[in-house]
């Protein structure tokens, strides 16, 4: 059993550094299972790159990246994805995959290439479809979909793997208001009611402050800030982040920060 | 190392020999003299032999490498080169029927010939993939087809009428000599217009680097684009194909070395592509010259040009950086799924046992067709039926994987050059040791595959074996392996016959030990894909996605790979290579409606097992008492029906 305090992400000096160009500057977090992390910053600021350290999909060429506190190359495959699942920016085309084909692939860390595919397994992509409200058209072909659509469905592929924590980079960049608010609702169930840690890209500062439990801000590949959303999301705050005159009003129904453009 | 640098290393290389020959040819006359008013013996072989060869040298290269920047510009793969459209093929195939017509054609209507070969084989690749906009994987399709079938028709009509056609296996492997200028008058003003034409179009072909939709967003009209920029290519290649033959090496290894030193945008490979090319084949060309003197005239550029070029390719691979082309473009067209997939595997399987029953028991002899119940004849028939069914369905198999790996369509079990290796080998066994028996040029064959996966895997173990690396590396072995063998059969020597039968993928001399062979490894390489069929539905899904879900992406690579070579290798030492099976089976498999990978491969390989035997069947009876090889009927029949199915799509 891994102890509480190894437990999640822990990021202690990571760098990232790309054809001579430094994208990530000595961070250091933790992320821990049951709360919702949204990590804001500006285009450039490196919080794909932030995502995909976390992912694995690159390794850091600094400092040290713990899961349970084990190095995140020691690691093995399957059992990182049975740890972690990882939406990437734009996901690739699904081929001629049906919807129901390409959520069951989300149930590889569990089955392996081997292992028998169990009622359990099917389950798990029933119970994600219905969350992911992609059950009705789980029979069309994931390419005849609306790009809306599509993205639930690879969320609800997501959603199968059962990891212990969910990544999401700009998971409603696509999106309707409608199908954000559900969307971040999911992840903050996802969250809350199971337990997983969410660590999730948003561009809309709003969005973020109403549905994450804590925001991390990056500028220019450095951690800036990292609190409440009440904390992060100030006049000051933003105009750190973003580097224009913003304000900030308490939500009418709840109180949570609200920013516009000055 | 820039694009510069190496044109100007081989340009400095290429002016040494050239100077060389030329002394050697000049006899102490002038060059400027053999240019204005030659006089005297050298000066005169310098100004019509020695000087269009250099020019013509210059402006094939030129050309290939033009058509091959442009090709594979459109068609969004790096296999691309200016042959895919099926110009060679064609060429080749008009060239061959027009010597046996009219057997005085040799010197005079040559060029004619082979320049209309190749206009009807890229009008029928443009017509058939035209009602889908000319899209790449359309055309690409189109192109592989119409290529095997017009090569499998020049095949067959070369192997039943060899002693009239000696000639043009040195035309084949592209031959530069020239007698006077027409050649360069000819070529010169074409390759400037398309340099011209390709200069007009650099805007709205590079941002073809973008997805189809950006690039349409942006006001690009695919359509015309596509039809103009492959028009072009079509064109040049089937000047060069007509005037010195298939050099076809040059036109997908300069784009290839121009992107692997440093020309990164569209702009930059345009302008390197055919510099690269026309130094290449300039290099090769005064190489072939310089050996000449030592071994007679006998040595083909387009062969030598491989043999320097495929090293030089090898070389760089290592820079090739993963991940930085763009998305491949969405397949155009919606695939099919059929509706049973189970109740269609059953009917296949049921037309294959009910294709074996003549196979095994019809014949045609001196008295006509006759059913032979008595099984007398069982005895020698079932070894080849048995080795056609297996040979299918194992190459079947390997294409659908290699397809599925590399997430490309011009993918087939030969791009990873072993087939190459094992006929390398196969060839210095009959060469080095005549008289060798079966088993021992089996050993040799299996030990060059081995040697070629090994050498394949060592090449690209850096690169992770990503998809381009692998294929990129593989085609420079094939190639480099292909040009030894070319150089070999071109010489004449009569023992390269039998290597020549067994290239076109002949079931007459399997043995019964053998086909058992086949029959296990079908069974056993068969049960081993199963467990990987979840690879095989996660991979083409990218390498990022396959990765989040917890494929060890590498290594399912590795073991696919290997596992593509044993079963490439089994089937082709045992009836020597099938490209039509090994590259077109899986498509055949997916158009009938099966785009999951376990179905994928069950119905690839009964396909391939269908073609083979009902090709073996046909080879043995149709032209009694002569046999046609199996894999070239292969082709044959098979290509027809898949151009059926394409034009339906």
């Amino acid at each position: 059993m891994v102890s509480a305090a190894m437990e999640g992400f822990a990021l202690d000096g990571v760098g990232f550094a790309a054809e001579g160009r430094t994208l990530l500057h000595e961070v250091s977090l933790t992320l821990a299972p049951g709360r919702v992390v949204g990590v804001v910053g500006h285009n450039g600021s490196g919080k794909s790159t932030l995502l995909k350290l976390l992912a694995r999909q690159q390794a850091p060429s600094a400092g040290a990246l713990r899961l349970d506190g084990r190095d995140l190359s020691s690691w093995s495959s399957r059992a990182f994805a049975r740890m972690v699942a990882y939406l990437p920016q734009t996901p690739p085309s699904a081929g001629a995959l049906k919807v129901r084909e390409l959520v069951a692939c989300g149930r590889y860390p569990w089955h392996g290439a081997l292992g028998r595919r169990t009622a359990r397994d099917r389950d798990a992509v029933e119970a994600a479809l219905q969350l992911a409200d992609v059950g009705a058209f789980a029979d069309r072909l994931v390419e005849t979909l609306s790009g809306g659509e599509r993205q639930r469905v690879w969320l609800a592929m997501l959603v199968a793997q059962e990891a212990r924590y969910l990544l999401l980079d700009e998971p409603i960049a696509a999106l309707d208001v409608a199908h954000q608010v559900e969307v971040m609702a999911l992840a903050r169930q996802l969250g809350h009611a199971r337990g997983l840690g969410v660590a999730v890209v948003l561009h809309d500062v709003n969005i973020a402050a109403r549905y994450c439990d804590e925001l991390v801000a990056l500028r220019g590949g450095r951690l800036l800030k990292r609190g409440a959303p009440a904390d992060v999301v100030t006049a000051e705050g933003l105009a750190d982040i973003y580097g224009i005159p913003m304000a900030v009003m308490p939500h009418p129904d709840g109180g949570w920060p609200v920013s516009f453009v000055r | 190392m820039g694009p510069a640098v190496m044109v100007l290393g081989l340009g400095l290389l290429a002016v040494l020999l050239s100077a060389q020959s030329l002394t050697a040819r000049i006899e102490g006359g002038s060059l400027l003299g053999a240019i204005l008013s030659p006089s005297g013996m050298g000066e005169l072989v310098v100004h019509f032999s020695w000087l269009p060869r250099l020019l013509v040298s210059w402006l094939c290269g030129a050309a290939l490498g033009l058509a091959g920047v442009l090709m594979q510009q459109v068609l969004r793969n790096p296999l691309a080169s200016p042959t895919t459209l099926g110009v060679s093929a064609g060429a080749h195939l008009a060239l061959v029927a027009a010597t046996l017509a009219v057997p005085g054609l040799a010197g005079l209507g040559r060029e004619a010939v082979a320049l209309a070969g190749s206009g009807v084989a890229a009008a029928l690749v443009f017509s058939l993939a035209w009602n889908k906009g000319l899209a790449p994987l359309a055309v690409v399709l189109a192109g592989l087809v119409v290529s095997l079938y017009f090569g499998a028709l020049g095949a067959a009509l070369v192997l039943f009428n060899q002693s009239y056609l000696a000639g043009l296996f040195i035309w084949g492997a592209g031959a530069l000599s020239q007698q006077d200028w027409s050649v360069v008058l000819r070529l010169g003003p074409l390759v400037v217009a398309s340099g011209v034409a390709a200069a007009l179009m650099v805007r709205p072909l590079a941002l073809l680097d973008l997805d189809e939709a950006g690039a349409r967003g942006l006001g690009v009209p695919l359509v015309g684009l596509r039809l103009a920029a492959l028009a072009v290519s079509v064109v040049l290649a089937a000047a060069v194909v007509s005037a010195v033959g298939v050099v076809g090496f040059v036109g997908l290894a300069a784009p290839a070395l121009a992107t692997l030193a440093g020309a990164r945008t569209f702009g930059a490979r345009l302008v390197w592509g055919p510099l690269i090319g026309a130094v290449l084949l300039w290099f090769a060309d005064q190489l072939v010259q310089v050996l000449a003197g030592l071994y007679g005239d006998l040595v083909p550029t387009g062969a030598l040009t491989a043999l320097f070029g495929s090293p030089l390719l090898l070389w760089l691979l290592p820079r090739l950086k993963r991940d930085v082309r763009p998305p491949r473009m969405a397949a155009p067209v919606r695939e099919p799924r059929a509706r049973h997939p189970v109740g269609a595997l059953i009917a296949m399987v049921a037309a294959l046992g009910v294709l074996v029953l003549p196979a095994l028991l019809l014949s045609h002899d001196a008295a006509g067709w006759s059913l032979d119940l008595s099984g007398a004849l069982l005895e020698w028939r079932w070894p080849r039926v048995l080795a056609a069914l297996a040979a299918g369905a194992l190459l079947a198999m390997a294409g659908t994987i290699t397809q599925r790996v590399t997430g490309n369509p011009m993918a087939s079990p030969e791009v990873l050059g072993l087939t190459s290796g094992a006929a390398l080998a196969l060839i210095v066994v009959v060469m080095a040791l005549p008289g060798a028996d079966r088993a021992t040029e089996i050993a040799a064959g299996a030990a060059g595959a081995f040697l070629t996966t090994v050498g394949l895997l060592w090449l690209t173990r850096r690169a992770a074996f990503a998809p381009d690396s692998i294929l990129l590396a593989g085609i420079a072995l094939g190639a480099l392996f292909d040009a030894l063998v070319v150089a070999v059969t071109a010489s004449g020597d009569p023992r390269a016959v039998t290597l020549l039968a067994w290239l076109a993928g002949s079931t007459a001399r399997v043995g019964s030990s053998e086909a058992l062979t086949g029959l296990v490894a079908v069974v056993a390489l068969g049960a081993a894909a199963v467990p990987f069929a979840r690879w095989l539905d996660l991979l083409p899904l990218g390498a990022v996605t396959a990765g989040a879900v917890g494929v060890d992406v590498k290594r399912a690579r590795l073991l696919l790979l290997v596992l593509t070579a044993l079963m490439t290798a089994t089937a082709t030492l045992i009836v020597g290579p099938l490209t039509f099976v090994g590259l077109l089976a899986p498509h055949l498999a997916r158009l009938a409606g099966f785009p999951r990978a376990l179905p994928h491969l069950l119905a690839a390989a009964l396909v391939g097992a269908l073609v083979m035997v009902g090709a073996d069947l046909l080879g043995r009876t149709l032209i009694y008492p002569r046999q046609i090889p199996t894999g070239l009927l292969a082709t044959l029949i098979g290509a027809p029906y898949l151009l059926w199915r394409l034009r339906r799509l």
